[in-house]
């Protein structure tokens, strides 16, 4: 029996979606239900739900042979997996957003001189590579949520998050400065699984391949 | 300043049954190795950090613990075997009778992020073989690793067999600059097809050559790849690689082995002393690998002496969760000994090679 992890949230819908097409069906009070683990009506996977960015860990460690989970996560887990497939949903960007106008006393804020840009994120991996790569010194500011309103209030100069259509950021008085990756979901796949358990591993790879969109 | 009583992170302390346990371990393996006449080497727990960088390659130098002597030298903690062995042969055993086989076991030290039981002080124990015919070598090698899963009761062990030269031969006709070829290992290796795509749009390529590049990730499986790959190339060192799998795999048909060979041609990674063939062995329930090796015949050239050479290495904190050894020893159970009655009869007891434990 394989093992698969797939997001809660947003992703969960289309994940379930792209199984079905796949013929693998999960109760449908799935996505209802407090249950964590659910068994597909064939008997031969098993579904768990997890926080998104923890799908890379569970498949990293083999404690799920497969994973969905969208690329942000992944290049943030930094995670040793192996990633076969793009499964065409999910997609958004990684960017680098700041204020539209510039604070008007910028040029005399005692901010603006400062060498250091401050950036708040809830990917401090990516963008540290990001700036890092550029030469630019960050202070990373880890935030978990509402990451706009950090340079609304002053809490930081720039933020880098996932932007789907700018909404949020324009209604914040935010827009895009830079594109960082492009991101969409991803088919995660433990690499001891991968190995010795190939017969399935492929089989199931064949069949999102083709139910994919 | 941290509290003295406090462990630093990647450290472990075995104790009591699980030290026990790992002793009996590491002795079940090294019989396995002498009894394919293979000799101990115990190299030093430090060295020059040179001799580490020259073997293991670029970006891995942040993982190596090093520090610096009175005279100025930089030396590094042992973060891997096979240089320091390779450094030995190819200097104080140079003049010696060929094929020298050694094996090792010990801890290594590696500063990353501590994974499946990977501490960053953790425990190797492996073979080396230097200076035999490559093919014989390399079966003999892959041999020893069947036959060690054996011994320790572990089912359903896979070792997957990977090559340097069949990707070489491939991309060595690109002329690609350094950076895209790693870029490209890397996709590769992740098996990452849109990454690939990507990849392949920005790069000055022939279609038929990117064609070559997109069916790597797909050459997985049983002896049938080969002949795959036989479709694709036509390059001397790629369809080298291919015959030297082939021969392998037949004579694992031929001794009944070859269910547990899987062949990946798209497994490339490793550090950069591999020269030919790669392996990696997984166990089913694990989800890391739990040994790797291959051929390095350009190492012991890199110290003066140049002899081919194979080698794999177990990872012991990685076995240790699969393997159920049994820990029963002989005479465990001691004569419990009042101390009223004097030490004399406990010196008596183990005289006469008796466990005694003295009750205080």
């Amino acid at each position: 029996m394989l093992v698969i992890a797939l997001c809660k949230g947003r992703f969960l819908d289309p994940s379930l979606d792209l199984l079905k097409r796949a013929g693998i069906r999960f109760s449908d009070d799935l996505a209802s239900s407090r249950k964590l683990i659910f068994e597909s009506a064939d008997k031969r996977f098993r579904a768990v739900l997890v926080k998104p960015a923890d799908v890379p860990t569970y498949v990293e460690y083999g404690a799920a042979d497969i994973g969905i989970a969208g690329r942000d996560v992944v290049l943030e887990s930094g995670a040793d997996v192996l990633q076969p497939l793009d499964l065409n949903f999910g997609y958004c960007k990684i960017a680098v957003a700041g204020p539209v106008e510039p604070r008007t006393d910028e040029g005399s804020s005692p901010r603006s001189y400062s060498p250091t840009l401050r950036v708040a994120t809830k990917y401090p991996r990516i963008t540290l590579e990001y700036f890092n790569s550029r030469g630019i010194p960050v202070e990373i500011i880890p935030l978990s949520g509402s990451i706009e309103l950090a340079p609304l209030i002053g809490l930081a100069d720039r933020i880098v998050d996932l932007v789907e259509t700018g909404r949020t950021l324009k209604e914040n008085g935010l827009a895009v400065l830079e594109i960082i990756a492009e991101s969409s979901a991803k088919l995660l796949i433990n690499r001891a699984g991968y190995q010795t358990k190939r017969a399935e591993v492929l089989t199931l790879i064949q069949f999102l391949e083709k139910a994919r969109t | 300043m941290k509290a003295y009583t406090q462990i630093p992170p990647g450290t472990q302390i075995l104790i009591g049954r699980a030290a026990r346990r790992r002793r009996v371990l590491e002795r079940a393996i090294c019989s396995v190795f002498e009894g394919w006449s293979y000799e101990e080497i115990i190299p030093p727990i430090f060295d020059y950090y040179d001799v580490f960088a020259k073997g293991m390659g670029a970006g891995q130098e942040e993982h190596i613990y090093r520090f610096i002597d009175r005279e100025g030298n930089i030396l590094a903690l042992r973060p891997e075997f096979t240089s320091l062995v390779a450094k030995t042969v190819a200097t104080r055993l140079a003049s010696s009778p060929k094929p020298i086989r050694l094996f090792y076991q010990g801890e290594v030290l590696r500063f990353e992020k501590p994974k499946g039981g990977r501490q960053r002080e953790f425990a190797q124990i492996g073979i080396e073989h230097y200076g035999g015919t490559r093919k014989t070598a390399d079966v003999e090698v892959l041999l020893i690793a069947v036959e060690t899963f054996q011994q320790l009761g572990i089912q359903g062990f896979q070792i997957n067999l990977g090559s340097v030269d069949f990707f070489g031969g491939i991309v060595d006709r690109m002329e690609l600059p350094q950076d895209d070829i790693a870029a490209l290992k890397d996709v590769l290796n992740m098996k990452n097809q849109s990454g690939l795509e990507d990849l392949l749009q920005r790069l000055p390529l022939e279609d038929r050559r990117k064609n070559i590049l997109r069916a790597v990730p797909h050459l997985t499986g049983g002896k049938s790849v080969i002949a795959e790959a036989r479709h694709l190339v036509k390059n001397a060192r790629s369809v080298e690689a291919l015959d030297h799998l082939e021969e392998i795999y037949s004579i694992f048909e031929k001794l009944d082995l070859a269910h547990h060979l899987t062949i990946d041609l798209g497994e490339i990674r490793g550090f950069d002393y591999y020269t030919g063939i790669l392996f990696r062995a997984y166990v089913r329930d694990l989800g890391f690998e739990v040994a790797s090796g291959g051929r390095y015949d350009g190492l012991p050239a890199a110290f003066g002496e140049d002899v081919p050479a194979v080698g794999f290495t177990f990872i012991l904190d990685r076995l240790e969760q699969i393997a159920t050894p049994s820990l029963a020893m002989a005479d465990v159970e001691g004569t419990t000994i009042d101390v009223e009655q004097g030490f004399a009869k406990a010196l008596e007891l183990r005289q006469a090679g008796k466990a005694v434990k003295l009750c205080l």
